[in-house]
């Protein structure tokens, strides 16, 4: 393979996943937390891709292709629900969403 | 490790340049207070990882990843933004407190434990590609792997998708909406 | 014959256990009735047994009966046993036929009680307890029937148990039995270490072969046992206060049978005490302070039953001085006939109190005579019992006892005999009193307020039948032994309590002689001050009326030290360490948990990163141990 070996490109996506990681734990507003998660689950794809190509077997890009699709659904109902909120007047604000509280 | 000659440098180029284009736009979708900008950030981000994919020769999934991830999500994103008016959301103001500290922390922590996995674990078994052909990333392969070995998780993928319209279409109906709160109850 | 004795120890705890399991259905009358015909059973079949063992030759009338193995302990077992010899068939015949009277006459007395069944199941429990003191065949199954009585009597004490007075009056009973009782409990734990058993026939075999610190010791415990069952000196104050029970109850229980024994107990273990014959004089000495202390007490009271109670006490000291001088026939004729004639007094006063609607002080009553004849000649058949007068019960036994103390000799035994001789003096003194303050003269406002007459129908007729048996009874039991001529009593114990003095008739004559004078001279000075009022009563000494500061040198003495230790454990120990470790305990707990609760943010970030930073360490863990 010509040009940097796999293990390049995982530490491109542990970057991207950790970096993911950082954005739900730290940001409040719900938004950017469905945009991080978003985040994390290309860089997991970045990895599934890379060892498909390293294995030379294409199931890593259809694991890749599922994860897409799936994602696509968890950002749909993510924002349906944000909008629900909104439209209650709630404050997007993950710290103020506290009725859990024990 | 780095084996330098005509083909690999522009290998090398195009990978150097996605590569921190990625990096870059995923700690700017995390930084930007204003979600406007962390979904535009977003949207870069997933361009970068198109390239990257063709440089790791599935072009099928990078084709995707564009029109799908790009051209569909990210604009259903970018119109949730623009109807909900995009509150700004400073993540750094006020000081670190000890939970973004703690989430900085663990996250750097885990990166480095993976990175130290990879390169000391692996030994040097990740270093060698093995080789692939020319229909390696093809629509063929992948619809051929779909309808063969992957059946099952199509099929379920589908059901999926199906149910996140449904709900989707519950969650945004205006005979199921509640009454919006007073403001003495927020 | 032995099966008649199973059935009169066990007929009693049966009408108890069915008074107890059928609760509201019985009615109260009928609980009455239940009782009186199991303690009536267990008399015929008491019966039945003496008159077995009448057919028996004199040297063969021992007849030990195992019902099983009771408890074992590695190399010592000890059995469920009953014994069958003529002085247990004389204390059964006692305790069951006076028992049978005292509860046909609670019948009446106990009337319209809202908690009769509940007296009626503790007096069937306390007779099967006494039957079995009595009946026991082994010292385990004695000591086992000596608790069961004062349980008994705690609870019967303490009946009304709305009056604090009551109450304090049974637990002080309870507390000063106990006192005996451990004393008892350690005199039998050296029998076993001498003996390895508790069987009458091992134990007494080997009483010689004690030594003598181990013999002083046994008879010293069993002494005590006996001194505070039956309210000797110094064990005597729970007696007076033990009035708070009903008047049957003070009746069967504090006169006629769970105070005497302790007479028992001496007679019954004789060949112990014989083996430590300071004790045994010890016994006598204690008798005779009794009977003084007690008689002189008992001339300032104003209590119609605590008189009684206090005469009790006195009579029981002419009991332990008979024994201590050896001569158990005349205590036990003499334990014979106290029932009778004291068990009469109670009656007939318990009459007089239920006419008065509870009042039970003498100065406010008088000239009873004329308003309740039969009352009046009852009581007075008691009286010249007690006092000792021919031809009643008393005179007979109370005089051979006195004659004894004279065949004793030395100088001990004419203290003994004087003592006795006041005593007697004192007895007439302070029954008569009594029977003046209560019946003659004038009727006094008091009474011709308060009296009403008792209805007829079953009420009277329980009330008055048994008290009509006593007065016979009291009248010409003391026909059963006269004076070294005709001495079937003896006769009849000699096989188990051989007597150790033997009074001439000299003797015999003599005391006699001087104690129906003494008796009569108290009477006198009696009928001089409260029946003809020809003078006026001196002022009591404050020492009897403070019954001789006995109540006040044990409250100082050992209640008030008691009552300071435990305050001072309370404080000290119990609060802080048992309830304070508790209360830590469950402190430290609740702090858990609120410390754990804090986790509970509700945040989804918290959560979050919580995952993050717990797959941190997992991941480290996992790349090291691989």
């Amino acid at each position: 393979m010509n040009g940097p070996t796999v293990v390049w490109y995982l530490c491109v996506a542990a970057f991207l996943f950790f970096t993911g990681a950082l954005g739900v734990l730290i940001r409040r507003s719900p938004l950017i937390v469905l945009l991080s998660l978003e985040l994390m689950l290309n860089g997991s794809n970045l990895a599934l891709i890379a060892f498909a190509r390293f294995h030379g077997r294409g199931d890593g890009q259809i694991f890749a292709l599922t994860v897409m699709a799936v994602a696509a659904s968890e950002v749909v109902v993510g924002l349906g629900l944000i909008v629900a909120m909104a439209r209650r007047n709630l404050d997007l604000d993950v710290d103020k969403l506290r009725t859990l509280r024990g | 490790m780095i084996v330098a000659d005509a083909g690999n440098v522009l290998v090398w180029v195009v990978w150097v340049v996605a590569a921190f284009a990625c990096i870059s736009s995923g700690i700017a979708v995390v930084s930007f207070s204003n979600p406007f900008f962390s979904a535009l950030s977003l949207i870069g981000n997933l361009a970068s990882l198109a390239v990257l994919y063709l440089l790791l020769s599935a072009e099928f999934v990078a084709a995707a990843q564009v029109l799908v991830y790009a051209g569909a999500v990210m604009v259903m994103f970018l119109f949730v933004i623009a109807y909900l008016g995009g509150q700004a959301d400073a993540p750094w103001a006020g000081g670190p407190s000890w939970q973004a500290l703690g989430a900085v922390a663990a996250s750097s922590a885990l990166l480095v434990e993976v990175i130290v996995v990879i390169g000391l674990k692996t030994g040097g078994r990740l270093s060698h590609a093995a080789p692939t052909d020319y229909f390696f990333g093809s629509p063929s392969t992948i619809g051929r792997l779909f309808l063969t070995d992957h059946l099952l998780a199509f099929e379920i993928t589908s059901i999926v998708l199906l149910v996140a319209a449904v709900g989707g279409v519950i969650l945004g109906s205006h005979s199921r909406a509640q009454p919006p709160l007073a403001e003495a109850e927020r | 014959m032995i099966v008649a004795a199973w059935i009169c120890l066990f007929a009693p705890l049966g009408a108890a256990l069915a008074i107890t399991l059928a609760g509201q259905r019985l009615g109260r009358r009928g609980a009455g009735f239940l009782a009186t015909t199991g303690v009536g059973v267990s008399f015929v079949a008491a019966v039945v047994s003496f008159v077995g063992l009448l057919g028996d030759s004199p040297d063969d009338r021992s007849h030990p009966s195992t019902l099983w193995r009771w408890l074992t302990a590695g190399p010592y077992h000890f059995d469920l046993r009953i014994l069958v010899d003529p002085l247990s068939i004389m204390m059964m015949l006692i305790v069951a036929g006076v028992g049978c009277l005292i509860v046909g006459y609670s019948i009446g007395y106990m009337d319209g009680d809202d908690e009769e069944r509940r007296y009626f199941a503790y007096m069937a429990l306390f007779v099967f307890s006494m039957l079995l003191l009595v009946q026991g065949g082994n010292l385990l199954m004695l000591l086992a029937g000596w608790g069961l009585v004062g349980l008994s009597s705690y609870l019967l004490i303490g009946f009304w148990h709305e009056r604090p007075s009551a109450i304090a009056a049974a637990k002080k009973a309870f507390v000063m039995n106990a006192i005996g009782d451990a004393t008892m409990a350690l005199a039998l734990f050296l029998v076993i270490q001498r003996t390895g058993s508790l069987d009458f026939e091992k134990v007494f075999s080997q009483a010689g072969s004690f030594g003598p610190w181990a013999a002083n010791l046994i008879a010293l415990g069993l002494l005590g046992g006996a001194v505070a069952k039956s309210a000797q000196l110094p064990l005597q104050t729970w007696l007076p206060d033990a009035m708070e029970g009903p008047t049957p109850v003070s009746a069967l229980i504090h006169a006629a049978t769970m105070v005497t024994a302790g007479v028992y107990l001496i007679v019954r273990t004789s060949p112990l005490f014989e083996a430590a014959p300071h004790v045994q004089e010890l016994a006598a000495g204690l008798g005779a302070a009794t009977i003084l202390l007690a008689g002189l007490i008992a001339l300032v009271q104003t209590d119609i039953k605590r008189v009684i109670a206090y005469s009790t006490m006195s009579q029981i000291g002419y009991m332990f001085l008979a024994a201590g001088l050896g001569a158990y026939a005349n205590a036990m004729f003499h334990l014979m006939t106290h029932a009778f004639f004291k068990a009469l007094l109670f009656m007939a006063a318990g009459i007089v109190i239920h006419a008065l609607t509870g009042e039970q002080d003498l100065r406010k009553m008088g000239g009873l005579r004329p308003l309740m004849p039969l009352t009046f000649w009852a009581f007075l058949i008691g009286s010249l019992a007690l006092a000792g007068m021919p031809p009643f019960s008393g005179f007979f036994s109370k005089d051979s006892i006195l004659a004894a103390a004279l065949a004793n000799g030395g100088w001990y035994g004419y203290l003994l005999w004087a003592a006795g001789m006041v005593g007697t003096f004192l007895t007439g003194l302070y029954a008569f009193r009594m029977l003046f303050m209560a019946f003659w003269g004038e009727p006094s406002a008091f009474v011709r307020e308060h009296l009403h007459h008792l209805e007829g129908g079953l009420v009277g007729w329980t009330l008055a039948v048994p008290v009509g048996v006593l007065a016979v009874l009291a009248a010409v039991g003391g026909f059963l032994q006269f004076a070294g001529i005709w001495t079937p009593v003896s006769n009849w114990l000699d096989p188990v309590a051989p007597s150790l003095v033997d009074a001439s008739g000299m003797q015999e004559a003599v005391s006699s002689i001087v104690a129906v004078l003494l008796g009569l001279a108290g009477i006198g000075v009696a009928w001089w001050i409260y029946g003809a009022r020809r003078a006026s009563a001196p002022r009591p000494l404050v020492l009897l009326e403070r019954k001789f500061w006995f109540d006040e040198v044990y409250d100082a003495l050992f209640y008030r030290p008691a009552v300071l230790l435990s305050q001072g454990l309370l404080n000290g120990v119990e609060r802080p360490l048992v309830f304070g470790s508790v209360g830590e305990l469950a402190g430290s707990v609740r702090d858990l948990g609120l410390g754990a609760r804090r986790l509970q943010t509700g945040l989804v970030r918290t959560y979050a990163l919580a995952i993050a930073a717990s797959l941190a360490v997992v991941t480290v863990v996992f790349v090291v141990v691989r």
